[in-house]
């Protein structure tokens, strides 16, 4: 199957306000779909260069995954007793599933606007009503407490390093570390990548206080 | 001419075409060329700064700040992102439906509330489908082209809708029924003739690589961006309502009551303000559109001072001692109204030509010469990118998106990109207005 042409626009438009895991995992269930496990072939080889998340979610796809696997149990207990959940970076469909959960845990959550890529961050904090609040990177510190955490998105672990967002690296200081209860890591991965991890930053595994 | 006129007009030429060449001093030039005007008055003895200020049209101030807020509640509220994706949705992903559904959902919200506002809204939406559709440069020309289009008619098919119709209505020209009945046909009927000379002559999307593959995603990734923005019924709906009973009394009380049609959207734009007290109180203190406040300000601070000078009833009575009939002289009023609005954007033409309609109307029916000059003002809005504000917020966040095509040569909407579609649209709406004013005045009794 010939794939359409601009498709990795596309993709990269989608992967800016979903994180690339959920529009990894879009774009996947849709050609696959049209054309079954060889477009998804053919997507990988395709995409799969330019965007590394893509490339290891079809290789999970091929495996036979057909959903994220979202577990949102040890980050409630990584959080249990906080106040404030700081979240770096989108990952929608994990996101969909915690953030909920840690309003009804009595856990104010905020929404780090920060990205590479163009976001409509208003169309971002309305899929969740007016429960998440908005801060940048130099407010965020606002809600630093001994009872607040940060939570970022983490992509995959090889030996001590993770993968993570760029923005991790415009939060996380020395200052910081000492500011905040824990800082949490949140593999959406689960699996390394493959080719060279464009778009995103190795960082120790052990800057972290979690690695979930 | 006098001293004074030629002062005070050359005045108020030179402000007209600085805050057009240089857009981004627009509101320092306009406010500045005001204050010379005031000056000029005074020491030429044509009236004081009092005096001018004292004919300015505040009702039409009013209703712009309030029904900007209006606009703003129900930004709040969501509405437009959800209805962007209803167009959306209808679209399934096929690009002309695309172009259909968008213009057609931009001509009924901007004839009920802020087009600007509406457009910022809905535009992220139209412009994410785009990229999402593999768009070509000549696609996005013509769709956010159209779309703009349909703005400048929704906006001039209520009185409500735009800056023009609101003059119309605030200087008493035409009440609010009459306006509608009359105006909303002929930019419905030009909205029509457009899109159907778009999608079947024009055919923007031709070029385009149409896979069921794009359709399906295009539609997958829009319900995603937007899995869980909900309507915030509790504000949308007594919002609306009381929008629904302000239509209501401007329609149905007389003007002779004394209750006004400013006073009519104060008091309603109050109460929907009190609904959410502590959200109304920070649209109040952040929102108001001071820039368009300070604009038109300056506009009739300049145009008064002129009008106090007598040219305008001049320039009428040069019109109307043309040696051709009545209706040859309201065709040629029309045109250059369109053209002048072309040069000028709407504000500044409106508010100029509007005295020399007065006196049209004295020879012809009224609703002839205001429908016509409505129309073709809105004609000559969409004749340039520049011709109204909404133009260079699109360029602007068109350029924001990044769109690219499939070469990764970025797509823009610039001034030439718009220029077919705009003098497509111009052709439409001024040959309606034309038509519309000429059949207004054959079947009117002699």
């Amino acid at each position: 199957m010939e794939l359409p042409a601009g498709l990795g626009q596309s993709f990269g438009y989608s992967a800016a306000e979903l994180g690339f895991c959920a529009a990894s995992w879009l774009f996947l269930r849709a050609v696959a779909e049209q054309g079954g496990d060889a477009a998804v072939e053919t997507l990988r080889d395709q995409l799969g260069r330019t965007y590394p998340v893509l490339d290891a979610v079809a290789s999970a796809w091929l495996e036979g995954m057909r959903a994220p696997q979202v577990d949102v149990a040890p980050l409630l207990a990584a959080c249990a007793g906080a106040r404030r959940a700081l979240l770096v970076g989108i990952e929608a469909d994990h996101l969909d599933a915690l953030v909920p959960r840690l309003l009804g845990e009595g856990i104010d959550v905020a929404l780090l606007q920060y990205s590479l890529h163009a976001v409509n961050w208003g169309r971002v904090l309305d899929n969740f009503g007016d429960r998440v609040t908005a801060t940048d990177l130099t407010s965020f510190q606002g809600l630093a407490g001994s009872r607040s955490v940060i939570i970022t998105m983490v992509y995959g672990a090889q030996g001590h390093n993770v993968h993570v967002l760029p923005a991790w690296l415009r939060v996380h200081g020395a200052d910081v570390r000492a500011q905040f209860r824990s800082l949490i890591g949140w593999d959406v991965l689960r699996r390394p990548m493959f080719v060279y991890p464009r778009w995103l930053v190795e960082v120790p595994a052990s800057d972290f206080t979690h690695l979930l | 001419m006098s001293g004074a006129q030629l002062l005070l007009t050359a005045l108020l030429i030179a402000a007209l075409l600085g805050q057009a060449l240089v857009p981004t001093l627009r509101v320092l030039l306009v406010i500045a060329g005001a204050g010379l005007s005031c000056f000029a008055a005074t020491l030429l003895g044509v009236g004081t700064t009092g005096q001018i200020f004292a004919e300015i049209p505040w009702d039409v101030l009013i209703l712009l700040v309030g029904l900007g807020l209006l606009s703003e509640v129900l930004v709040a509220s969501r509405l437009f992102g959800v209805l962007a994706l209803l167009a959306s949705r209808r679209s399934r992903g096929e690009p002309r439906r695309v172009i259909l559904w968008f213009a057609l959902a931009m001509y009924v919200v901007s004839g009920l509330v802020n087009n600007l506002t509406a457009l910022f809204l809905v535009l992220p939406v139209l412009l994410a489908l785009l990229q999402l559709l593999g768009a070509d440069q000549r696609y996005v020309s013509w769709t956010l082209g159209v779309v703009l289009i349909a703005c400048n008619l929704g906006g001039a098919a209520t009185p409500i809708g735009d800056f023009p119709a609101l003059l119309l209505l605030g200087s008493g020209a035409m009440e609010f029924p009459r306006y509608l009945a009359h105006a909303a046909p002929p930019t419905a009927l030009a909205l029509g003739l457009l899109l159907v000379v778009v999608l079947l002559l024009v055919r923007p999307e031709r070029a385009l690589a149409r896979t069921p593959l794009t359709a399906q995603l295009s539609q997958a990734v829009m319900q995603a961006l937007h899995r869980n923005v909900r309507l915030d019924r509790r504000l949308v709906i007594p919002t609306l309502g009381v929008l629904g009973v302000m239509v209501l009394a401007w329609v149905a009380v007389p003007a002779r009551s004394g209750v006004s049609a400013e006073l009519i959207g104060w008091l309603g734009v109050a109460v929907v303000l009190s609904l959410r007290a502590r959200l109304g109180e920070r649209l109040l203190r952040t929102r108001v559109d001071v820039e368009a406040v300070l604009f038109l300000l300056a506009l009739f601070v300049m145009v008064g001072a002129v009008r106090r000078t007598g040219l305008f009833g001049e320039v009428a009575r040069l019109l109307t001692a043309l040696p051709v009939a009545p209706l040859w002289q309201l065709l040629a009023f029309l045109l250059l109204a369109g053209l002048l609005t072309g040069m000028f954007s709407a504000g500044p033409s409106m508010a100029a030509t509007l005295e020399v309609a007065h006196a049209l109307a004295h020879r012809l029916p009224a609703t002839a010469v205001y429908v016509g000059l409505a129309l073709s003002v809105c004609a000559g809005s969409s004749l340039f990118l520049t011709a109204a504000t909404s133009g260079p917020m699109a360029q602007a966040l068109t350029e924001r998106a990044g769109l690219q095509d499939h070469g990764g040569r970025p797509l823009r909407f610039g001034f030439l990109n718009f220029l077919p579609v705009g003098l497509t649209g111009f052709v439409i709406i001024q040959g309606v207005a034309m038509l519309y004013a000429l059949l207004l005045v054959l079947a009117a009794p002699s």
